[in-house]
C-alpha cells in the first residue's frame, strides 16, 4: 500500500515538475504560476522516494509521521517564500539574523528536516530498516544463487561464477 | 601576499602532502586484491566512512566556487546545498541498505554491477557504465584544472606544472593504495576541512558583527541579495533544489561508498553523522559568501575582481595565516580527493563493467585496475591542459548526467519490483541523449533553454517519466527479471 502511494506521489511529482519546466517554453516566458508546481512537486518527489525506500511489507509504520512532517515543512517553506510579500529592505525586522522569507528557507528547509529525519531513521532502524537476521538471510540467499549458477554452468553458455578472488564473471551483477 | 605569509602557506601545504604520502604508504601495504582496491575490502568503519563521504561530497567547489556564487547571485546559490538537510537520510533509506546487502549477497564492487544484478541485463550494466565514464571524464578534467590553479597559487609553479604535480601526487596514492588510500586521506582531509570551516565561519561572524550585522549591511545596499531566491528566478532556484536533491541519489562517488561499510548494521547512525558533518563543512560556503558581500557593501573591502576570489581574499585579510594556509591546502586536497574517488570508479568501469557487459573476463583485475587508473589520470590531465574552455563545459554536465542516468534505474529500480530492464535502458538512454545533445547545443550557443530551465533538471524529470512509462508498457516481464536473492534484498 505504501509503495503504491509512493509511486503515485513520484509520478504526480514528476509530472508537476515537468509542467513547471514546460511552462517556461510558453511565449512570453514562464508564467507567474510556474514555480508553484515545482514548489509542491519537489517535496512530493522527495517524500515519495523516501517512502518507496523505507516501506517494508507494504508499510512505513512509525515513519509516517516524520515523512508527513518533512513533506509539509518543505512545501510550506517554499509556499511561504513564494506567497509572502517581499520585506527585504534596510531596517527590516530580522529573525535569527535574517529577513523573514530568507529565515524560513534557511532555517525551515535547511535545518528543520535534519532534526527529524536522521533521528527517525536511527530510532526505527531495527523495526523498519535492517536486523542481523536480515543480513544473514541475504547472505544465505546469495550463496544459494551462486550454487545455482555453478550447477547450471554446464548448460549455460555464459561462464559460471568463478571461484578465484581476482576473476571477473561475465554474468551481469555477479562479482568475484 | 607578503613573503612571510607565503612561506607559512607553502610550509603547511608541504606538511599536508607529506601526511597524504604517509597514509598512502600504509594503505598500499593493505591493498592486495581487486576488492581491496575498488571497495576497500568491504571493511571501512562507520566514522571513517562518514568523514570520507562528507569530504568527497563537497570538493573544492564548497570552498572556492560556492562562496563566489553566493557573492554573485545571493541566497539563490544556497539551493545547491540546502537539500543536504534531506539527501543523506534519503540516500540511506533508498540506496544504502540495498547496495550494502547486494554487496553482501554477491560481493558486488561497482554501481553498474548493481544495475546488472537488478535487471539481469548486460546492456543496462554497460550503458550505465558508459554514462558514468562520460560524466567522470568531465569531472576529472575540471578537478585537474582546479588542482593546477590551487597548486600554482600556493607554489607559484604555473598552472601547467600545477596540473601535473597535483595529478602526480593523486596518481601515486590512487595507483598504489586504491580506494583504501583515498578513504583515509579523505578522513584526514575531511576532519581538517570541518575544523577550518567552523573557524572561518566564526571569523566571518566576528568581522561582520554577527549575522544580524551582516544582514543589516547587505540590506542597506542590496536588499535583493537576501530575498529567498537571491538574484535568480524562483523557478531557477527551485530547479537547483530538485537537481541537487533528487539528483544526489545518482552520484556514484557517494553511492559507491555504501559497498564499503564493514557492518551493514552500522548504517543506523550514518545519515545523522554525515548530515552533521556536512553542515559543519558548509558553514564556510554560506559564511564567506554573505560575509564578503557584507564587507564589500559596507566599504570595508573593495569589490572582487572575480567571484572566485571571495574565499582567498577574505582569508588573507581577516584570518590568521595558519588558518588561511589550512584552507588553501584543504582545497588542493579536496580536488585530489575528488579525482581519486572518480578515477577509482572510472577504472572499475573500464576493467570490470564494460568487459562484463561484453561477456568477457579480466584475468588480473587488480593489475588492470592500477594500469587503467594511471591511463585515466594522464588522459584527464592532458584534457585539462589542452582543451581550454571545453573543460568547463565537460564539468557542467557531470552531476546532471549521473542524476538522469542513475536515479531512475538504480534508486527507483532497486525499490520497485515493477521496474523492467526495458524501462531502465530507455531511461539511461534518454538521460544520455538529452544531456549530451542540449549541453552541446548550449555550449556552442546554438540553442539555449528559457530562464529557469536547466538541462540537468529537464533531463532528470524526463528520464524518470520515461522509466515509469516504459516499465508500465513492459510490465508483463517485470517479475521474471529479478533473481531470488535480489528480490530478497529489495524486500527487506
Amino acid at each position: 500500500m505504501a509503495k503504491r502511494f509512493a509511486l503515485a506521489l513520484l509520478v504526480a511529482a514528476a509530472l508537476a515538475i515537468a509542467a513547471a519546466y514546460a511552462s517556461a517554453f510558453l511565449p512570453g516566458g514562464a508564467p507567474r504560476w510556474a514555480p508553484w508546481p515545482m514548489a509542491l512537486g519537489i517535496p512530493a518527489a522527495l517524500v515519495g522516494v523516501m517512502v518507496l525506500g523505507a516501506a517494508r511489507d507494504g508499510r512505513v509504520g512509525r515513519l509516517a509521521l516524520p515523512f508527513a512532517f518533512s513533506g509539509l515543512v518543505l512545501a510550506a517553506g517554499f509556499a511561504l517564500a513564494l506567497a509572502l510579500p517581499a520585506d527585504e529592505a534596510a531596517g527590516a525586522p530580522l529573525y535569527l539574523g535574517l529577513p523573514l522569507r530568507a529565515a524560513i528557507i534557511l532555517y525551515g528547509i535547511g535545518l528543520f528536516p535534519i532534526v527529524v529525519l536522521p533521528i527517525a531513521y536511527a530510532l526505527t532502524f531495527s523495526e523498519q530498516t535492517l536486523t542481523a537476521a536480515d543480513v544473514e538471510r541475504v547472505r544465505l540467499a546469495g550463496e544459494a544463487w551462486a550454487r545455482g549458477r555453478a550447477a547450471n554452468a554446464s548448460t549455460d553458455p555464459r561462464p559460471a561464477r568463478p571461484a578465484a578472488e581476482e576473476a571477473v564473471p561475465a554474468v551481469p551483477g555477479a562479482s568475484a | 601576499m607578503p613573503a612571510a605569509q607565503h612561506w607559512v602557506i607553502i610550509a603547511v601545504a608541504i606538511a599536508y602532502f607529506a601526511i597524504v604520502v604517509l597514509i598512502s604508504v600504509w594503505a598500499t601495504r593493505r591493498t592486495r586484491t581487486a576488492r581491496d582496491f575498488f571497495v576497500a575490502g568491504h571493511g571501512i568503519g562507520l566514522v571513517a566512512l562518514t568523514v570520507a563521504s562528507v569530504s568527497t561530497s563537497v570538493s573544492g567547489f564548497a570552498f572556492i566556487g560556492g562562496p563566489g556564487l553566493i557573492y554573485t547571485i545571493g541566497l539563490g546559490a544556497m539551493y545547491i546545498v540546502l537539500p543536504a538537510s534531506v539527501t543523506n537520510v534519503m540516500g540511506a533509506w533508498v540506496l544504502a541498505k540495498r547496495m550494502r546487502l547486494l554487496g553482501e549477497a554477491r560481493k558486488l564492487m561497482t554501481i553498474p554491477d548493481a544495475i546488472g544484478a537488478r535487471y539481469r541485463s548486460p546492456l543496462a550494466q554497460g550503458l550505465s557504465g558508459v554514462a558514468i565514464l562520460i560524466g567522470i571524464l568531465g569531472y576529472m578534467a575540471t578537478n585537474a584544472l582546479a588542482m593546477g590553479v590551487v597548486i600554482d597559487a600556493i607554489f607559484g609553479v604555473g598552472m601547467g606544472w600545477g596540473i601535473w604535480i597535483g595529478m602526480g601526487v593523486t596518481l601515486a596514492y590512487s595507483v598504489a593504495g586504491g580506494i583504501l588510500a583515498g578513504i583515509y586521506v579523505d578522513v584526514f582531509q575531511g576532519t581538517l576541512m570541518a575544523a577550518a570551516s567552523v573557524l572561518v565561519f566564526a571569523a566571518v561572524l566576528k568581522v561582520g558583527g554577527g549575522l544580524a550585522g551582516i544582514s543589516g549591511s547587505i540590506l542597506a545596499h542590496d536588499p535583493g541579495f537576501l530575498s529567498p531566491w537571491g538574484k535568480i528566478t524562483p523557478l531557477a532556484a527551485l530547479s537547483f533544489f530538485f537537481v541537487f536533491g533528487m539528483g544526489s541519489l545518482g552520484q556514484p562517488q557517494g553511492v559507491h561508498k555504501y559497498y564499503m561499510l564493514k557492518d551493514p548494521l552500522q548504517l543506523r547512525w550514518y545519515p545523522l553523522l554525515k548530515t552533521l558533518g556536512l553542515i559543519l563543512v558548509l558553514l564556510l560556503y554560506f559564511g564567506v559568501g554573505v560575509g564578503v558581500k557584507s564587507l564589500v557593501a559596507g566599504g570595508r573591502m573593495p569589490p572582487l575582481a572575480a567571484p572566485d576570489a571571495a574565499t582567498p581574499t577574505f582569508l588573507l585579510r581577516f584570518t590568521p595565516v595558519v588558518l588561511a594556509a589550512l584552507v588553501f591546502s584543504g582545497v588542493a586536497a579536496a580536488t585530489m580527493s575528488a579525482v581519486n574517488s572518480f578515477i577509482n570508479i572510472a577504472a572499475a568501469v573500464v576493467t570490470h563493467d564494460l568487459p562484463v557487459a561484453l561477456g568477457r573476463k579480466t584475468k588480473n583485475e587488480l593489475a588492470w585496475g592500477r594500469i587503467s587508473t594511471a591511463v585515466l589520470a594522464v588522459a584527464a590531465a592532458l584534457l585539462a591542459q589542452l582543451s581550454g574552455t571545453m573543460v568547463a563545459f565537460l564539468g557542467i554536465f557531470g552531476w546532471g548526467l549521473f542524476a538522469c542516468t542513475l536515479v531512475p534505474a538504480l534508486a527507483i529500480g532497486l525499490n520497485w519490483e515493477g521496474a523492467t530492464k526495458e524501462g531502465a535502458i530507455a531511461s539511461i538512454a534518454t538521460g544520455l541523449a538529452v544531456t549530451l545533445t542540449f549541453e552541446t547545443l548550449n555550449y556552442f550557443k546554438a540553442y539555449t533553454f528559457p530562464t529557469g530551465v536547466t538541462v540537468s533538471g529537464l533531463s532528470l524529470v524526463l528520464s524518470i517519466l520515461v522509466f515509469f512509462a516504459v516499465s508500465w508498457l513492459t510490465r508483463a516481464r517485470a517479475a521474471e527479471q529479478i533473481d531470488p536473492d535480489v528480490r530478497l534484498v529489495m524486500s527487506v
